[in-house]
């Protein structure tokens, strides 16, 4: 395990020194911060407009972070040879990449704590303010804030996935290749109903398009299982069942995509 | 290939169908807690893309693609709803476009109720008024409550569109037993005092002076300065309830005398020509209860009831007479008034 912690503690200090990371994370909490001034586009739904660019913010600028940072990873180690001598060390390749993801995991969960931190602070100042103009609405404000900390921590889930196809697809493909297939892998993920309603045999679909469809509906992550603002908007009770529930499918397939990872990688040249 | 490889991939692939089940069990729990996203993106884009070609479709879609992809719905539905502002401030506001953006911001964001108003208050006011013909005009009246009433299945615990629709049947298609029905349940939560009272004023209008007077002993039980509730009070009791409780006993004539002792001082009054007609409807004369409510229709353009209520009593009598779309729409709707009384409870005081 050690060897692990020590491939992880680099990462994360070395990714820290990524100015377009740090620009990212600057930029989403300026748009963060921010979001209360867009409120007053949405009128009578302030309160939920700052939700959305907030939560929206956080998860959008997670998956940037994500990608451009799960894609470097692996190929820089490799362009300035480093990984020669790091797996000329008593470090297994496959020891190797998954220090390499928890030191980015490490990076961005303190990226999003930050993005989070700041969100709950801009809520926290502006919730009080609109609930004085909606009184009846007390109710679903007092519900949000716990639904708001599990939104945070379910996309915390879904950017590790994210980031974990990044990794995976850079040590397949070069690394603009990776990132656009990471990009398009996260649209598609999102559009897994799609693929559903396609598959059904009552949309009239060819048998093996509904058998290709199907089984793109079973093999694709559903970024959508991440996403609980309906909750939040509608200020009902998130039960943590269904929390574990998508916290354990986001792990269960990290696993798959970690496992492919590691068997890709341990054959490749490097 | 090397064996750890084959079983890493196998292992790999039973993993992703093991999944499967778990997903599925997730999906079913999401659908039940109502956490699935209110409308999937690619309907929204289908819709999108079906809309008029003036509105840069590729644009519009790119936004709801974004936005649904991206997390910014109601961000989208914000600049869709900026949009539809654009158009109404061209002159543009009444065309169906307008109405297909703002459809588009209420599939994309459900929650917000001010698209879901607007858009009906559109469809019932704006767009009525933009045709003489009454058929059209009892669709855009229907459109409109529909719309109101599925922006309630979205937003089932607020008042504010309970309420609209109330207000909706109460000043727009005159059906006063329809509206209080949708006041009481906008007053199930947390809503302003003055929708309390719009129940006493529709029995009032309807007329059913005894759930008028109960609506608004409620009003008076729950805020005795309720100065609006004690007028009205006062002016029902002194001026129609004695009519109609001679009517309620069986004395038409004496009935009729006294609510025409009321109308010689004010001939104009609006309620006092419905509790006449009314009173005429049970006692069987149709004509007058005809002569009443056109009387009534006549001397305000808004009054859609007697104008309506002229309607049925005319087909009924075999006069011949233009329809009026809140006909057409009670009728459409399956609800035309019958004559007489509603049904109701009789309410003692």
């Amino acid at each position: 395990m050690r060897p692990i912690f020590r491939v992880a503690r680099a990462t994360f200090h070395e990714a820290w020194r990524r100015r377009f990371l740090n620009g990212i994370l600057i930029f989403a909490i300026l748009i963060i911060g921010s979001s209360w001034a867009f409120a007053y586009l949405q009128p009578g739904a302030e309160l939920q407009m700052v939700i959305d660019i907030g939560l929206g913010s956080i998860r959008f600028f997670g998956m940037l972070i994500a990608v451009f940072l799960g894609t470097r990873l692996v190929p820089d180690e490799i362009e300035l040879r480093t990984i020669h001598t790091i797996l000329a060390k008593p470090v297994s390749r496959a020891q190797f990449l998954f220090g390499k993801y928890l030191g980015g995991v490490g990076t961005l969960a303190a990226n999003m704590l930050l993005m989070g931190a700041a969100f709950y602070v801009v809520f926290a100042i502006k919730a009080p303010q609109f609930l004085a103009e909606k009184p009846e609405d007390a109710m679903i404000v007092a519900a949000m804030y716990s639904n708001i900390a599990k939104a945070i921590l379910l996309t915390f889930f879904e950017v590790f996935l994210i980031l974990g196809i990044a990794v995976v697809a850079a040590t397949l493909f070069s690394w603009v290749l990776s990132v656009i297939f990471t990009f398009v892998f996260y649209f598609v993920g999102h559009m897994s109903d799609f693929f559903q309603q396609l598959s059904d045999p009552e949309r009239g679909a060819s048998k093996i398009a509904q058998i290709v469809m199907g089984a793109l509906y079973r093999i694709l992550p559903h970024f959508e299982i991440f996403d609980i603002r309906e909750a939040i908007l509608m200020g009902t009770y998130t039960p943590w069942s269904v929390m574990f529930k998508t916290i354990g499918e986001g792990v269960a397939y990290l696993v798959v995509v970690l496992l492919i990872g590691y068997l890709v990688f341990n054959e490749r040249e490097v | 290939m090397k064996l750890y490889r084959i079983v890493g991939w196998l292992l790999a692939i039973a993993m992703l169908f093991a999944i499967h089940p778990l997903d599925q069990s997730l999906q079913y729990d999401r659908l039940v807690l109502g956490l699935r996203q209110p409308t999937p993106w690619f309907q929204i884009v289908a819709r999108a893309s079906g809309g008029d070609t003036e509105l840069a479709v590729t644009g519009v879609t790119g936004v709801i693609v974004g936005a649904a992809l991206g997390g910014f719905r109601e961000v989208a539905a914000s600049m869709l709803w900026m949009k539809t502002h654009e158009y109404w401030h061209k002159g543009h506001g009444t065309q169906a476009k307008a109405l297909w953006l703002m459809r588009l911001v209420t599939l994309l964001d459900p929650h917000w109720l001010e698209p879901w108003r607007i858009t009906a208050w559109h469809l019932a006011y704006n767009l009525y008024v933009e045709t003489d013909d009454p058929a059209l005009q009892a669709k855009y009246l229907q459109m409109g409550v529909e719309c109101l009433k599925e922006g309630i299945s979205w937003n089932p615990d607020r008042y504010d569109l309970y309420l609209e629709l109330g207000w909706t049947l109460f000043d727009k298609v005159k059906d006063y037993e329809e509206a209080p029905k949708w006041f009481r349940a906008a007053m199930r939560y947390p809503h302003p005092e003055y929708v309390d009272r719009l129940v006493g004023h529709a029995y009032e209008r309807m007329p059913d002076i005894p759930r008028a007077l109960d609506a608004y002993d409620y009003c008076m039980k729950r805020n005795p300065l309720d100065q609006t509730a004690v007028g009205a009070t006062l002016t029902i009791r002194e001026r129609y309830l004695p009519a109609w409780d001679l009517a309620e006993q069986g004395s038409y004539d004496e009935a009729l005398d006294a609510i025409n002792e009321y109308l010689l001082a004010q001939p104009t009054s609006s309620l006092g020509l419905h509790v006449k007609a009314h009173i005429a409807e049970q006692a069987g004369q149709l004509r007058l209860a005809y002569d009443t409510w056109s009387l009534a229709g006549n001397l305000s353009a808004l009054d859609f009831l007697a104008q309506r209520k002229a309607v049925e009593l005319a087909q009924r009598l075999g006069i011949p007479v233009e329809e009026t779309p809140q006909h057409i729409y009670m009728q459409r709707t399956g609800k035309e008034m019958k004559a007489g009384s509603p049904d109701r409870d009789r309410l003692s005081r």
